[in-house]
């Protein structure tokens, strides 16, 4: 286990959400609202330096977090959660930001499915059914007030049924 | 104050299988696209791995700060991405902020911008649009 790994290691977040798993619908039993589940972490001063350093950024964390802590935790989540199905690949994102992060602070993110969509697609003369899935993460903080929601879209693999 | 037309502040990364690597430690996503780097050699789409989505977004999110003078986007600010090419190890990706339009908001000054990151080849990597309030 390196440095990094060791730092962030998973029993810094507590999840929860519902057995059943997202890769364990069928497309047809995607339906949105489904709760995907979700997690709580509270963030350590030695975090944000690591992940500044990794990222390059030059805000390490005196005021408040670097951004894009709050993806990588959510991203942990959603992992952890098997929100991201291997193969699928990442369409787009919509992120609206609120109340700032700060070092200390427990974060709680939620996950749900907020739409899902079958595209046709034309290709040399082939029809092909592309199916996407869109996710709501949303982050608040220990007194609930909302810190980013986020809604990720992913084109699913060509053997999701 | 920003005009119609003007490009803001940009800010880049350069990524590498080892930057990859270490978010994939430290957000658990081993996604096979982003780490298995000898199986996705022969990947139909990609002939090889490509960063995580949200590495991507990262210029664009240290640009908002510096734009907007802060260490956090300022209430309300907004962005909307669409991945178009994937990048991959070895690219220096760069964001681009350009006013389209400004509008009042609340007192303040909403500056609405078409956005992409690109990388060193010229490929726009994300497009999009955002809504960037001043303070």
């Amino acid at each position: 286990m390196t440095q990094l790994e060791e730092l962030f290691k998973k029993d810094l977040v507590t999840n929860f959400g519902p057995d059943k798993m997202l890769p364990d619908l069928k497309f047809a039993e995607m339906e949105p609202g489904w709760d995907c589940g979700g997690g709580t972490y509270t963030i350590t001063k030695e975090e944000v330096e690591k992940f500044a350093k990794l990222m390059g950024d030059s805000n390490t964390g005196e005021v408040n977090i670097p951004i894009g802590m709050i993806y990588i935790f959510g991203l942990r989540i959603c992992w952890d959660r098997k929100v991201f199905i291997d193969q699928a690949v990442r369409a787009g994102d919509r992120i609206t930001f609120f109340k700032p992060a700060k070092i200390g602070d427990t974060i709680t993110t939620k996950l749900s499915i907020a739409d899902k969509k079958e595209v046709q697609k034309e290709k040399d003369g082939k029809v092909r059914v592309n199916k996407f899935l869109f996710i709501n993460m949303n982050a608040t903080n220990q007194d609930g007030d909302k810190i980013t929601d986020v809604q990720m879209s992913f084109l699913l693999p060509r053997t999701m049924q | 104050m920003a005009n119609v037309g003007d490009t803001l502040e940009s800010k880049s990364i350069s990524v590498t299988q080892d930057l990859i690597n270490e978010y994939a430690h430290i957000c658990g996503d081993y996604n096979t696209l982003h780490v298995d780097v000898e199986g996705m050699k022969d990947h139909p789409l990609f002939g090889g791995t490509i960063a995580h989505g949200t590495i991507n977004v990262e210029p664009v999110l240290q640009a908002l700060c510096a734009i907007q003078k802060t260490t956090w986007p300022l209430e309300g600010t907004m962005i909307n991405l669409q991945f178009r090419a994937p990048v991959k190890p070895g690219d220096t990706i760069a964001s681009k902020l350009t006013v389209k339009d400004t509008k009042s908001e609340g007192g303040k000054t909403v500056l609405v911008c078409d956005l992409a990151i690109a990388n060193d080849k010229g490929t726009d990597c994300v497009k999009g649009n955002a809504e960037i309030p001043l303070p």
